[in-house]
């Protein structure tokens, strides 16, 4: 089969011609679905079907990676799942091939990089094109270009979302072709956290959100691994420290956040590790109660002691062997200093240092950093951190918003990098916040000057584990993190005009019911509360 | 275990010495871990680990696998054994902790044929050996479909050992000698008030594998929408929700062998005269009139064509040797009132009851007529009980009292009274689903023998993909159990089973399966944070 590819600047003039002459006539409250929406695109007229044993032709030094050919099978599998016999569609093949003639035979991958790098900032910007093989088109088939890798996921994603089965022909089809698209993400910090200790979530669970965030173009999993109510996950360096798991059996291994790691990147997703200290990590002194103030009073960590520093240390010290991204999350939330206070050793540490308890959290909080970037970690920290002693933080630290609407206004003017969690909108386990809230909230509001724009890399929607487990989570997080995932992956313009009960709602219908279809359980979109059933019979599209 | 496997130690004299004797004491029975409970259980104190390259071996079984059902089914036991944590200790040095090394599983099954036939043997026999030198647990079984139970009794044995990073098997050795109680175990879903995607029902097909169910009973049309082609009549499937929410023949023969090679039957249900408006949005000429659009036109020849156009297509994808004719809460309102059929009943001297049963039997003698024994909701039996055919199988929903009448008619019968073993009513709890005995009531053993088993309902109102599984897990397992483990050895009070259900429900969960908390009634959430097993 021969195919001739083009270069990339050929391509792109190419489509900025077709954009030009074609985006001006698109109506704009009937987007295309797709979700995300895509930062350009053009669609035509035709319909075109794809043939089921459609093949995988690479190209570009990046093309041969082992991580492009695995996301090729996963999305043939979703794509064509009512399409029998794909592994022996071979012999199909050569029996249709007389009778039907597909147009879409080959998906041709480009990809510039080799480099299989996942970090903060990586392109993840792709260019698609979908149309019919004929002498008018000199881009035959349907073929993804991008500079690296994980670009190329982001394509196969848009590109799946076009493929719909079609029950007449009982064929594969792509409606309004031909397709130019051409996208790349609004913010490079697009997150999910998990709450891995309120519940312990099992790793096929976890895997399962992986995947399903991937669908929605999400690209950094936070993971809460510990908090104050379990400690799930192996410590080698302080192997006591999982004795503070809920039992034996709700434990992740090294191996087990290692694999996870590894299925997230196959999936151009980074992992956040997170550990929230000093306050949020009772669950520490179960293995060594020498953590704790006193048996009595728990929380926060023993400031006076080396040892806590040396736990810090050794933790870090074995996660920064699991967790690659360049990330860190030290916590720094909700420190109720009172037991410092009330225990007679700390309160006499602190008279001795003539600290208040505000200092020793700061000094603990910064000691902590300086471990991180001694491991060559950049530390993000929640936000009461810089609303404390802002000043005192590492130049280099990144502040997570959740409490005030207008901390990363200030944290940015401060030259501080800074990610959007408003609890009142992007906190999953407020059940009462509907799809609408989500997707209208900006974390660039009140932000003018383009380089304080610049520094806020994000935003991320948070899936506290109190009343989150295995039963209930992936319906609490869908449907409404995508709509936060339009929010940072569209462009502002896009998301920001018209009435998004048109521009926005019949999409979103449309992408809760391809999560259903791939298996993901999104909740209704029309709940009033999230995760709720649905009130009635219906149609998927309807509620 | 109240007697009953002492025989079992002795046709094992190799592995006398380890045997801690035959389970006796309630609460080790609940330190088992296994769900549902086996009809005989023996176990030791000794332990044995998983080899890397754990192995199916088929020496001297008459049973070629010519389609690899039994391979497959290895496969899938392996696979959920090593999904929870990443195997990586040592695996294949023999034990200097004294554990040693299981090589793999050597199935033997004694007959050749895999037809899933209803009533197959589903019985198997496990042993877990426990010698100094590596061997290979024995698993036999009449069926390869009794062999699927044993694998699955084998993947809840495995424990993943988080020190050593290896699966093994605690208590060696195991003897576990288990059949079924009733031969039907099943679960309805629906698939009419909310289309169910292909991989959700898949979902539901491998989880109720988990706890050894053996029926889908399958919901596909009502008043709502007609989601399946029908090739006979190509226009039926109009009645879908939209041009996508809808199985194509190919999707329904997917799910029928994706059921069958995990031991599952399909019962396929079209639910006449009742439920079935969405028929009409295809051929209209079904419905009573425009405005009157249910019961099916019981007048017209039509009508019946179209039933034996859908039994036609469906001999020949559902094998099942049973389908389910509905039959339920039909309301003939519209026959009475629309002049057409109001003048049929005239003519042949019919009332509407009449109506009902000569349109219930028609629709019987076609199912027959097509090769399927048939099954029908209660009320047909409440009606006309004795004008059925004999082949007729009695379905209960109402009252459980109707299953004596039925048997004692001398019709079989399967379980599913509304108030323990409808999944959608959300405040049955799972005691309550644990505690429903299909034989209530029923002395008479010959009456006892025409009770088939029972069915859990997950009728589809307020369930679709997104909450289908917590709906239908946790409680589904405890009528599982009910359904499967020798009356005897049932717990007499479900607070015994807390503790083993609780474990079963975690285990789900580690599976990928979002089983709700035993806390709560149906699909509770969480009510705080903590340990799935104390939830």
């Amino acid at each position: 089969m021969a195919l001739n590819l083009l270069p990339l600047h050929t391509l792109l003039i190419f489509v900025s011609i077709i954009n030009s002459a074609l985006l001006s006539s698109a109506d704009q409250d009937s987007h295309p679905y797709i979700w995300p929406l895509p930062a350009e695109f053009s669609s035509g007229e035709e319909t075109l079907s794809v043939d089921p044993g459609v093949s995988l032709i690479v190209a570009g030094d990046g093309g041969g990676s082992p991580i492009v050919r695995a996301a090729f099978e996963r999305y043939m599998g979703m794509i064509f799942k009512h399409t029998y016999g794909r592994a022996s569609s071979l012999l199909a093949r050569i029996r249709f091939l007389r009778m039907v003639e597909y147009d879409i035979t080959s998906l041709n991958i480009i990809v510039h990089s080799e480099s299989e790098e996942l970090q903060l900032g990586v392109d993840e910007s792709y260019t698609l094109m979908v149309s019919k093989r004929n002498e008018q088109s000199i881009v035959g088939a349907a073929t993804i270009e991008a500079s690296t890798v994980y670009g190329a996921l982001r394509g196969l994603e848009t590109f799946s979302q076009l493929c719909a089965f079609d029950y007449s022909t009982k064929s594969v089809q792509i409606y309004k072709a031909p397709w130019f698209i051409q996208d790349k993400p609004r913010f490079a910090y697009r997150g999910l956290l998990i709450d891995t200790s309120r519940h312990f979530l099992p790793v096929d669970v976890i895997k399962q959100i992986v995947e399903s965030m991937s669908f929605a173009k999400l690209n950094v999993l936070h993971w809460h691994i510990v908090d104050e109510q379990s400690f799930p996950l192996e410590t080698p360096t302080y192997p006591n420290l999982w004795k503070g798991a809920y039992s034996r059996w709700e434990r992740y291994t090294v191996e087990d956040a290692s694999e996870i790691v590894r299925f997230a990147k196959m999936r151009g997703i980074n992992v956040m590790a997170e550990v929230d200290v000093p306050g949020h990590a009772e669950s520490w002194g179960v293995g060594y109660p020498d953590l704790w103030p006193s048996l009595s009073c728990r929380e926060p960590l023993d400031v006076t002691k080396n040892f806590t520093f040396d736990v810090i240390s050794g933790i870090l010290a074995d996660m920064r062997k699991i967790f690659p991204f360049e990330l860190f999350h030290l916590g720094g939330d909700e420190v109720n200093t009172d037991c410092w206070k009330n225990t007679t050793h700390i309160k006499e540490w602190l008279q001795g240092r003539n600290f208040t308890t505000k200092d020793a959290y700061k000094y603990f909080v910064l000691r902590a950093q300086q471990i991180a970037i001694s491991k060559n970690w950049t530390p993000v920290n929640w936000e009461e951190t810089f609303s404390s002693f802002g000043k005192y933080l590492d130049p280099r630290t990144v502040v997570q918003n959740w409490l005030v609407s207008d901390i990363c206004q200030k944290a940015v003017a401060k030259g501080f990098r800074c990610i959007y969690s408003n609890q009142g909108y992007w906190y999953l386990d407020h059940l009462d916040v509907q799809w609408d809230k989500v997707y209208k909230t900006e974390p660039l509001n009140g932000i003018k000057h383009p380089s304080h724009q610049k520094l806020v890399i994000g935003g991320e929607v948070c899936m506290w584990g109190e009343t989150a487990d295995t039963s209930v989570v992936l319906q609490t997080i869908w449907p409404r993190a995508a709509a936060a995932a339009e929010r940072m992956w569209s462009s502002r313009e896009a998301v920001s005009k018209g009435n998004i009960t048109l521009t926005a709602l019949p999409r979103l219908h449309y992408f809760r019911c391809l999560l259903n279809n791939r298996g993901v359980p999104a909740a209704p979109v029309d709940n009033w509360y999230a995760r709720r059933p649905p009130k009635g019979p219906g149609s998927c599209y309807a509620q | 275990m109240r007697g009953g496997s002492s025989n079992i130690a002795g046709v094992l004299p190799l592995f006398m010495l380890f045997i801690a004797g035959t389970i006796s004491a309630f609460e080790d029975i609940e330190k088992l871990r296994i769900w549902p409970l086996p009809a005989e259980v023996s176990r030791g104190g000794r332990r044995m680990r998983l080899s890397e390259d754990f192995k199916l071996v088929t020496e001297g079984s008459k049973y070629g696998d010519p389609s690899g059902i039994l391979k497959e089914g290895f496969d899938r036991m392996l696979g959920v054994v090593r999904l929870s944590h990443v195997v990586s200790g040592d695996r294949n040095s023999s034990g200097s902790n004294g554990s040693a090394l299981l090589q793999g599983l050597h199935v033997i099954i004694s007959s050749s044929n895999d037809e899933l036939e209803y009533g197959i043997d589903e019985s198997y026999k496990l042993v877990v050996a426990s010698g100094e030198k590596p061997s290979f647990a024995q698993l036999e079984a009449k069926s390869v479909y009794g062999a699927l139970h044993g694998l699955q009794t084998f993947s809840q044995l495995c424990h993943f050992n988080m020190k050593k990073k290896v699966i093994e098997i605690l208590m060696t050795p195991w003897t576990i000698t288990d059949q079924p109680r009733f031969s039907y175990r099943g679960l309805l879903i629906d698939t009419s008030r909310h289309y169910l995607p292909l991989p959700v029902i898949k979902k539901v097909i491998e989880s109720m594998t988990y706890a050894k169910l053996n029926v889908l009973h399958w919901h596909i049309v009502d008043t709502q929408s007609f989601p399946l082609e029908i090739p006979s009549y190509p226009k039926l499937w109009k009645g879908a929700y939209s041009s996508d929410q809808r199985y194509t023949f190919e999707d329904a023969t997917e799910i029928v062998n994706y059921a069958r090679r995990r031991g599952i039957h399909v019962l396929a249900e079209i639910d006449v005269p009742g439920h079935a408006l969405s028929w009409g949005k295809g051929y209209p000429a079904l419905w009573p009139s425009k405005n009157c659009q249910q019961p099916l036109d019981v007048s017209s020849d039509f009508t019946f064509k179209v039933i034996d156009g859908i039994l036609s297509d469906f001999s020949k994808i559902f094998k099942f040797k049973f389908v389910h004719l509905g039959g339920d809460e039909v309301n003939t309102t519209c026959w009475s009132t629309t002049p057409r059929i109001a003048q049929w009943l005239k003519k042949h001297r019919k009332s509407e009851a009449e109506a009902y049963q000569y349109f219930v039997l028609r629709a019987q003698k076609i199912a027959l007529s097509h090769g399927y024994e048939i099954i029908n909701w209660e009320e047909t039996f409440n009606n006309f009980g004795d004008k059925l055919s004999p082949k007729t199988v009695v379905h209960n929903w109402l009252d459980k009292g109707v299953v004596e009448k039925v048997t004692a008619a001398g019709l079989r019968c399967i379980v599913s009274n509304q108030d323990k073993w409808y999944l959608d009513h959300t405040d049955a709890l799972w005691q309550m689903f644990y505690a429903n005995e299909p034989l209530e009531n029923i002395t008479n053993p010959k009456q006892q023998s025409l009770v088939l088993g029972g069915e859990v309902c997950m009728w589809g109102e307020n369930i679709d993909a997104s909450d289908i599984e917590q709906t239908i897990w946790p409680r589904a397992a405890a009528a599982a159990e009910r359904l499967w483990t020798p009356y005897a050895k049932l717990a007499k009070s479900p607070d015994q089973v807390t503790t083993r259900l609780a474990h079963f429900r975690c285990l789900l969960n580690q599976r990928g399966v979002a089983a709700a908390p035993l806390v709560g009634g149906g699909r509770a959430v969480p009510y705080g944070p903590g340990s799935c097993l104390a939830q």
